[in-house]
């Protein structure tokens, strides 16, 4: 997980899957979601439910807790905006 | 044996309508992670009937009003038993007077046990349903939040606000599959109705259609349906389990 975390461009082919598999995604692949693409609204299409599944698989992959709604809000603004957030909770926990 | 291997938490699980509920789970294979606020004689006397009907239980003293141990709690149960597919908030208590003399505490009590409980209780259990995309979240609520009564303005509006609370949670988790439902008991058999004068007893048995008080088992066989796959297409609702009351 550390090698994937590290890199950013293999934390966001993980992330893809991981937010298809969670939210059970039918035809769509990592290749069809945009790194910089909103995941909301005309983006995905996601909404706030489906925040709740991709916090509570956050934690449970990461162990990064997502509390404050506006915290979630920016790191689930993009994939790429979610590879930012987990990287520096990160390198937080290491620190810690 | 119903309930085989699933893991429930009924708060205020030693006395009355909850230690029913959590007896009856027991009884149908169920793991019961029995809650309770500071009685520990009852807590001790419940354990022994549990420990009786199953080897899968736990005793959790935890006040329902306090974050802190309510995470406490649930972290227990998650550590232990790796998830939970059940919460019961029964917890509650009443503190009737006319509006006039109804203190500041006698209002926030209520409210904080009855209602905050349930919304932490609620709020903490989330995680472990959303990651396992299963959960059933019964709450207790009561006709005196429909019809409202003389001395319980702050219980009544704990348990509308629990009425509340369970529909709109429903509309957030149902699709996670989350069932969120109540159950309204009516007037239940328990030592404190059973004492009551011959005239107040009267006017209740009065005003129940079926003309007898419920028997807490009655709440507990709603309870347990709610939470079994028979009503795995009903959420956001409430029983009302009262002989005709309202």
């Amino acid at each position: 997980m550390e090698e994937i975390i590290n890199s950013n461009g293999k934390l966001c082919e993980f992330l893809k899957k991981m937010i298809i598999d969670t939210l059970r995604l039918e035809d769509i692949t990592p290749g069809d979601i945009e790194n910089e693409a909103s995941l909301f609204k005309d983006g995905l299409g996601l909404d706030s439910i489906d925040a709740l599944e991709l916090v509570v698989a956050i934690e449970k992959i990461f162990n990064i807790i997502i509390e404050d709604e506006d915290v979630g809000k920016k790191a689930f603004a993009s994939v790429n905006a979610l590879a930012v957030f987990i990287q520096d909770g990160y390198q937080r926990a290491l620190k810690n | 044996m119903e309930f085989k291997h699933q893991r429930v938490i009924v708060t205020g699980a030693t006395k009355g309508l909850g230690k029913a509920i959590a007896l009856s789970f027991a009884q149908k294979g169920a793991w019961v992670a029995a809650n309770y606020a500071s009685d520990d004689q009852s807590a001790a006397t419940t354990e022994s009937e549990l420990s009786s009907l199953t080897q899968k239980y736990l005793l959790l003293k935890a006040d329902v009003t306090s974050k802190n141990d309510v995470d406490k709690m649930i972290k227990s149960v998650v550590d232990q038993w790796e998830h939970v597919d059940i919460l019961v908030n029964n917890a509650g208590i009443i503190r009737d007077k006319l509006l006039m003399f109804l203190d500041e505490d006698d209002w926030d009590r209520v409210i904080d046990v009855n209602l905050k409980g349930t919304y932490l209780c609620s709020r903490t259990i989330l995680k472990t349903m959303i990651a396992r995309k299963f959960g059933r979240i019964i709450n207790i609520a009561s006709p005196s939040a429909f019809t409202g009564r003389a001395g319980q303005t702050n219980y009544s509006a704990s348990k509308g606000g629990i009425i509340s609370f369970t529909k709109s949670l429903s509309k957030e988790i149902s699709r996670l599959g989350i069932t969120v439902n109540a159950v309204s008991p009516g007037f239940i058999s328990t030592p404190m109705t059973e004492s009551l004068n011959q005239d107040i007893k009267c006017d209740l048995l009065s005003r129940i259609s079926m003309r007898r008080l419920g028997q807490p088992e009655d709440i507990a066989e709603a309870v347990l349906f709610l939470a079994s796959a028979k009503a795995g297409y009903i959420t956001g609702q409430v029983l009302g389990v009262d002989g005709g009351l309202i």
